[in-house]
């Protein structure tokens, strides 16, 4: 019962001691999952958002020299710990923002049950589910991790380049394919392109062949398929070269697979086929300023969403420092002014430079190390993607799409 | 009022909106586990039924899986129960022919295939993106106001389930399933046809199970495969039947609340007592601390406290009360 009592006595203490020492402090949530499936990931994405807060601490602080402090909440990649502990960072805590949490399914729930009634700004560093784009969240639901849809903004930037202006497309319907699709044809109109016809296919079909005569009406100089290769992408290219019905084809990731070349020959398809892939710039000025600080830390820079996990906290931050006070609504609001592709460039490890630049009055842009983060109408970014072409050796050979 | 003390405001709710939640999970289990005395390990899984059948009837049709019939919330809640009671009736002839452990074997299985089927059935369930926008009763009305009435909605519902199952202890069917699960024999010796019992009492557990679920679906808006990751469904309901105090309804509530509490707000708690003794990287610790913590806890608990915290009371039978 002493112990007990003890035990007591300290944890009071402990809780008054760390309040008082971090009296200056302003606090922002760092949720993910900490324990769970994904720990071992999650454990290089808060030593990059650990990152951004020394830098940021060594160089001057938040606001009037105030610490910026990272509160874990671990979020275990379920939804029902992710709405505890985002909720406790928003009650208990009284976070000013969130960085996290890192799975799609924590992230969807945290916020739908706790940080939108609360309009607390969340920028998540991984969760990459379309559905968290659809959210009602009057503008509080952000991410540095692109939503897997927003590959059909690349691949209509890759159609549009080639100087295709009519294109058929087909998607296998299912969640991924048919985002993906979703977004290529909003894009590629945008563009100013025609999208002849679009067809939804079920996989695992025999052949194709009736759906691709339907598409070849219109016109179409090339066809885009949104589809896993294995269900019926294959199919479809074969179906299309044997009856000379399509020669070019654009597709996204769900396609990319040795087999692709190795059934179809690399022959047919070089020149004539170009896969879009998720990726990251390594040769950019952003990315390395960031894999420079983060190896001397001992981290693998490479590791899977940890330079996004950085860009997150770095955001939050500048978006602190420009609302000019620890407020929740005048943070969220301001996510959005310090990465909106316009004022001067801010990269990471640039502090100082970019607190000037705000106490100035000046606008900022961060080009962040995993891509510009520059936010869209739903809080997304563009992200950064590679394309695929066949290569001389009949292998894909990857190339970084700007 | 003040940030501060509004903010523990809603934290308080929140635990007693979820600490609900597993309440009436733990009342659930207490039918199987403390009365009948079969050990069901798949609470998960009838859980996640009542979940997703909650989340398919209520939502708004969606591309991504199938559903969207937009159905009132007491019609989805009793779909819920329809639908695991229809299930577990199913696994009930199958598996509750097994004793104690194998049972428990079992019912880990039936739960594991639950999550791949919900995993992998992307047609009707979205996968492991899982089903989002799930609407929740009274969202409507301004903060924090909804907040109360679902808390409202959640302890209304567990007081239901509380009379219910009290009125069921009391009753010959009550004092018939301690009567199997004390001695199996004897009870046939009795006359008492064992299985069909034994059925009624997984089917009926079930069914409260998947009530829990479908408040669950409603509360987080969201549901996924990792929803019905057995540790925060499964082995933490056993936990806090077992502190509460098995075959006791009123034990099985209070160790509810109280081990949910306790694992919640030990998350506050853990980094702070860390960083007190100068540990580096404490955040991150603590996620394992804490773990470690509460198992410690447990285990010193139980050994001192076998019966729970409140042990169980048989009802006074009518053959005493008369003489």
């Amino acid at each position: 019962m002493k112990l007990v009592k003890q035990l007591a006595v300290t944890a009071c203490a402990a809780a008054m001691f760390a309040t008082a020492a971090h009296a200056d402090s302003i606090k922002v949530g760092s949720a993910g999952g900490v324990t769970g499936p994904i720990a071992e990931l999650v454990a290089t994405i808060v030593k990059g958002r650990d990152l951004a807060r020394d830098q940021i601490n060594a160089e001057g602080g938040l606001l009037k020299g105030d610490t910026l402090e990272m509160v874990i909440g671990d979020s275990a990649c379920d939804p029902k710990a992710a709405v505890d502990a985002v909720g406790k960072l928003v009650n208990v805590e009284q976070v000013v923002g969130i960085v996290g949490p890192s799975c799609s399914g924590a992230t969807n729930a945290s916020v739908q049950a706790v940080t939108i009634p609360a309009g607390v700004a969340v920028l998540s560093d991984s969760a990459t589910a379309p559905s968290v784009t659809e959210l009602k969240d009057n503008d509080t639901v952000f991410r540095v991790a692109p939503s897997d849809a927003y590959q059909g903004l690349a691949i209509a930037t890759l159609v549009n380049k080639a100087g295709i202006k009519k294109v058929a497309m087909t998607y296998s319907n299912d969640d991924y394919n048919a985002g993906i699709a979703k977004v290529f044809e909003e894009e590629f109109k945008k563009m100013g392109g025609e999208v002849t016809a679009n067809q939804a296919h079920e996989p695992n079909k025999a052949s194709y062949r009736s759906e691709l005569q339907t598409l070849t009406q219109g016109g179409p100089e090339a066809i885009a398929i949104f589809a896993y290769y294995g269900s019926s992408g294959i199919t479809i290219i074969k179906n299309s070269l044997e009856n000379g019905l399509f020669g070019k084809f654009f597709a996204a990731d769900g396609m990319f697979d040795q087999s692709v070349i190795d059934q179809i020959g690399a022959d047919n398809l070089k020149g004539n086929i170009s896969i879009t892939q998720a990726s990251s710039d390594t040769g950019d000025a952003s990315y390395q300023a960031f894999a420079g600080a983060f190896k001397a830390t001992g981290a693998d820079p490479a590791a899977p969403y940890a330079a996004h996990g950085y860009d997150a906290t770095f955001m939050m931050a500048l978006a602190i420092e420009k609302a000019g006070a620890a407020d929740r609504a005048k943070i969220k609001d301001a996510l959005r002014a310090i990465s909106d592709g316009k004022g001067e460039v801010v990269r990471p490890g640039e502090w100082a430079k970019a607190k000037k630049l705000i106490a100035d009055g000046k606008d900022i842009n961060y080009e962040g190390a995993s891509g510009s983060a520059d936010f869209d109408a739903n809080g997304d970014v563009s992200g950064v993607f590679a394309v695929n072409v066949v290569g001389d050796d009949g292998k894909w050979a990857k190339e970084l799409l700007k | 009022m003040d940030p501060v003390l509004y903010g523990y405001m809603l934290y308080g709710v929140s635990l007693l909106t979820v600490g609900g939640m597993y309440a009436i999970l733990a009342l659930g289990l207490n039918v199987q586990w403390g009365f009948t005395g079969l050990f069901n390990a798949g609470i998960a899984g009838f859980f996640g039924i009542g979940a997703y059948t909650a989340a398919i009837l209520t939502t708004n049709p969606h591309t991504s899986h199938i559903g969207g019939f937009q159905m009132p919330y007491v019609v989805a809640a009793i779909a819920a129960m329809l639908v695991a009671g229809v299930i577990a009736f199913l696994v009930g002839k199958v598996c509750l022919k097994l004793r104690s452990d194998y049972l428990a074997i079992a019912t880990i299985g039936l739960a594991e295939i639950f999550r791949l089927i919900v995993n992998n059935e992307t047609w009707a369930t979205n996968g492991p993106r899982g089903i989002s926008q799930i609407p929740r009763p009274f969202e409507g009305l301004p903060e924090p106001i909804n907040q109360f009435a679902f808390l409202g909605v959640v302890l209304v519902t567990l007081a239901g389930v509380y009379w219910l199952m009290e009125i069921a202890r009391k009753s010959p069917w009550g004092r018939v399933m301690t009567a199997i699960r004390d001695n199996e024999t004897s009870a046939k010796a009795a006359g008492k046809n064992v299985e069909t019992f034994r059925m009624e009492g997984f089917v009926i557990g079930c069914m409260i199970m998947a009530l829990a679920g479908a408040l669950m679906a409603h509360y987080l808006k969201f549901v996924n495969p990792q929803t019905t990751d057995p540790l925060l469904a499964t082995f933490i309901v056993f936990v806090m039947l077992v502190i509460g105090g098995s075959a006791n309804n009123k034990g099985a509530i209070l160790g509810a609340f109280l081990v949910w509490t306790l694992w919640s707000a030990s998350e506050i708690v853990a980094p702070r007592l860390l960083e007190a003794i100068g540990m580096t990287d404490a955040g991150i610790r603590s996620a394992y601390v804490r773990i470690f913590l509460i198992g410690l806890l447990l285990q010193i608990f139980l050994q001192k406290n076998p019966q729970g915290l409140l042990p169980e009371t048989r009802p006074s039978s009518p053959g005493k009360n008369s003489s």
